[in-house]
């Protein structure tokens, strides 16, 4: 540490890494920017890369941008530096003589970094070969350009499978020059035991850093591809389809679609607040500037907040569809205050209480216990009729959420026409592919009449146009 | 460097030991942030739930710099005349009437209009210059000599065009006045930030602050905060009165008893004379800790429960 030399070289080494944890927090789904980048590294110059809690909540400070993000954030580092920390005990090690004695030992008896006064040492022949003298004075800049330039020359970074680790570690040695080694080492191995031990040493050493390095191409690169990949597929998936095992990974795919959404149209809210010209109000402000004009006033537009009435079929065939709607829905109580949800199979009720007290997965369950079972349309609108009709204005937008199968019952479309004439709009969601509508005792295209929009919604990437577009044109 | 403008934040340990002599117990991950934010110039997001100390910290981090601390309070409607600068409209006002008066000395020997024009000209600057301005805080702050603590108090509560207008004085510490171009801090605040997390803040704001995220203290650190705000109650009391008030965390609550909630309990605790936490005392003082009656029924309830932690 007293090194001047050595001390750049590790800031230089710790700051790449940096740069390749700030890309594996890309992978994680934290937004980095350039500007934050390079506000981390100040940060850490700063702080020191000797203190690793001292590190971690500088690098918090600077990147972490809200308690959901820390959270991630602190699981990330913890990963992400427990490899690195293996990597850079490894790398260290040459920096304290009692972590690997058996390597410095010989180092020493086989001649060492002191200039050879042995004319016989068999390693002589050796020495001269870039890559044996770096390995051979532990230079760790020497070392860690070289391993770069080989992870540059075979595109380490364009891994993409867990099972080619092996044969980039390979093209990595290949490119290093270790066959140069390789051979000295056979030439050795017969005549010159203590050499052989010593080089074999340093060609493991070399291995264990170039795999660590694939290792680390793999996590950033590959990983984070893989986990997308899995998303991609997860949100255009039917939701009834969805197996148990995959529920996870959903609800963080749709928490974090649900963010998105709020955080775009949370903003969009605020903006168009300014009305006409308050003549009242700037003549009255006038007063105190002698009845000159100086500030005008301006009338307010009032926000039009849009109430969203959301009626859920929980009967078997569509529960699961139901279950995501309230849930997104929930998601984004920020952006959409005075939501009202329904259930119903055969009878209907008001569920919202249930939403407000109990967390959204219990309040599910609750919902599909009450008022499961047989599908009832007509009941069910009749009911809503009573309980909420009289609420229904212009600002409502009432979504539907149903397969419209009434197992041939009168599904009182009466009623659907009038919630029509007293909405805003209505928007009836079913989960059934287009193809089907209509079919067997499908009332979907009667029903299509009595709606503004209907659209077919059985994916997570649905759901969440749908939403998107509600919330977009809400003014 | 701002180093020298805050020679008290210079190291993570001085940062310690100062805020706790002012009274302020924080942890590293605080002084950590209060380090890099002194050093790197830049300002803090403080966000957290409700009374864990976030506007607290601004004040005694004014107190251990000793500079003064422009606070301004944040709420919907919020605009520019009331936090950046408005004229003195009314002073203007006085001084064209006292203008009116002197037209006529002014005015004299001028000969055709555009001469006359031109030496009216030379009072439109005046009343445009500094001594008609009210500085608000924001540019009280970028005026203050040797820096000051700016603390920008729940700035969720802001319209999203405030925080836009925010942008400038938290990147460059200027402020633009149109009729005067900008000023610019001669050396710069250390500015706050905090926020309740009602909504969402731009990102462009956030990516311009340091983040600091102040959860619940742990069971000691809470300790060692009433310990040093009540420092009359025993200490086997204010250890049972902590860990009273991490059991009703732990509760599905409307509102969680923040620390300045324990603080409070405290002090009420030694206004009653209390040598120990007992049920009845408990359900009397309930209503300090709690701020809502279905809060204060449900610990109500779990009161056994709650007072078994204690004893334990």
């Amino acid at each position: 540490m007293s090194d001047p030399d050595r001390h750049t070289v590790e800031q230089t080494a710790s700051s790449d890494q940096l740069l390749a944890f700030m890309q594996f927090l890309r992978g994680k789904k934290i937004p980095v920017s350039p500007a934050d980048t390079l506000d981390a590294i100040e940060a850490a110059e700063l702080l020191g890369y000797a203190d690793r809690t001292l590190l971690k909540h500088g690098l918090a400070a600077t990147l972490a941008k809200s308690s959901h993000e820390l959270a991630t954030f602190e699981s990330a580092f913890d990963d992400y530096f427990q490899i690195a920390i293996k990597k850079a005990g490894d790398a260290s090690a040459s920096d304290d003589p009692s972590a690997l004695p058996d390597l410095s030992d010989k180092l020493l008896t086989s001649g060492g970094t002191i200039p050879p006064q042995d004319v016989n040492d068999p390693l002589e022949g050796l020495r001269g070969n870039a890559l044996f003298d770096a390995l051979e004075s532990q230079d760790e800049s020497a070392l860690s350009l070289a391993i770069e330039t080989a992870a540059a020359e075979v595109k380490v970074e364009e891994i993409s499978l867990f099972t080619q680790r092996g044969q980039y570690v390979r093209k990595m040695l290949d490119a290093l020059g270790d066959e140069a080694l390789r051979a000295a080492a056979i030439e050795f191995e017969q005549s010159e035991p203590a050499a052989f031990e010593a080089v074999q040493a340093l060609r493991e050493q070399l291995r264990e850093r170039v795999r660590d390095r694939v290792e680390r191409a793999y996590l950033i690169h590959a990983s984070a591809q893989t986990e997308d990949l899995l998303d991609e597929s997860l949100s255009k998936v039917k939701l009834g389809n969805i197996d148990h095992s995959q529920m996870a990974r959903l609800k963080r795919l749709m928490d974090r679609m649900a963010r998105k959404l709020a955080a775009r149209h949370g903003r969009r809210r605020r903006r168009y607040r300014r009305g006409k010209l308050h003549v009242g109000e700037t003549i009255r402000k006038s007063v105190a500037t002698d009845g000159i004009p100086f500030q005008p006033r301006w009338r307010k537009i009032e926000r039009k907040r849009p109430q969203i009435m959301a009626i859920c079929d929980v009967s078997g065939s569509v529960a699961a569809y139901a279950k995501f709607l309230l849930m997104f829905i929930y998601a984004l109580q920020d952006v959409l205050p005075r939501t009202r949800t329904f259930a119903f199979s055969a009878a209907l009720g008001e569920v919202s209480d249930l939403f407000d007290t109990l967390p959204v997965e219990e309040a599910i369950e609750k919902v599909n216990l009450k008022y499961g079972g047989a599908t009832d349309y007509g009941r069910a609108l009749n009911d809503f009729s009573e309980l909420a009709l009289a609420e229904v204005n212009h600002a409502t937008t009432l979504i539907v959420l149903g397969d419209a199968r009434n197992n041939q019952a009168d599904p009182r479309l009466d009623l659907l026409a009038e919630m029509k004439a007293r909405a805003k709009q209505v928007i009836w969601l079913n989960p059934e592919s287009t193809r089907l509508w209509g079919t067997g005792d499908s009332e979907m295209l009667r029903v299509k009449r009595h709606c503004h929009v209907v659209k077919e919604c059985n994916s997570l990437n649905q759901l969440a146009r749908i939403i998107d577009q509600l919330l977009s044109d809400r003014r | 460097m701002s180093e020298s403008d805050y020679p008290a934040l210079g190291e993570i340990s001085t940062i310690e030991t100062a805020f706790e002599a002012a009274g302020y117990i924080c942890t590293t991950r605080i002084a950590t942030v209060i380090k890099l934010a002194a050093s790197l110039e830049k300002p803090v997001l403080i966000e957290g739930p409700p009374g864990v100390g976030k506007t607290e910290l601004a004040k005694t981090c004014a107190e251990v710099v000793n500079r003064p601390l422009v606070r301004l309070q944040c709420y919907e409607g919020l605009d520019e005349s009331k936090a950046l600068y408005e004229w003195k409209y009314g002073k203007q006002l006085l001084y064209t009437q006292l203008l009116k008066e002197q037209l006529g000395d002014i005015l004299d020997g001028a000969k055709g209009l555009s001469e006359s024009m031109d030496r009216l000209h030379q009072f439109g600057d005046v009343f445009y210059s500094e001594s008609f301005l009210e500085p608000r805080p924001l540019l009280k702050a970028m005026g203050a000599d040797a820096g000051s603590v700016l603390l920008i108090d729940e700035i969720d509560k802001a319209d999203f065009e405030f925080e836009s207008m925010l942008l400038e004085v938290l990147s460059d510490f200027q402020v633009s006045i149109p009729e005067l171009g900008t000023i610019t801090a001669q050396s710069k605040p250390l500015v706050f930030l905090t926020s309740n997390d009602t909504r969402d803040l731009s990102d462009a704001l956030k990516r311009r602050c340091l983040h600091l995220h102040i959860p619940f203290p742990s069971v000691e650190l809470e300790a060692r905060i009433v310990a040093s705000r009540v420092p009359d109650l025993s200490q086997s009391l204010t250890d049972q009165l902590v860990r009273f008030v991490h059991a009703i965390r732990a509760l599905d609550l409307k509102k969680a008893p923040a620390i300045s909630e324990t603080i409070d309990w405290a002090k009420s605790l030694i206004l009653l004379h209390a040598k120990d936490l007992e049920g009845n005392l408990v359900l009397d003082t309930l209503n300090v800790l709690l701020k809502y009656e279905e809060d204060i029924k449900i610990a109500e309830g779990q009161l056994p429960k709650l007072m078994a932690t204690v004893t334990a």
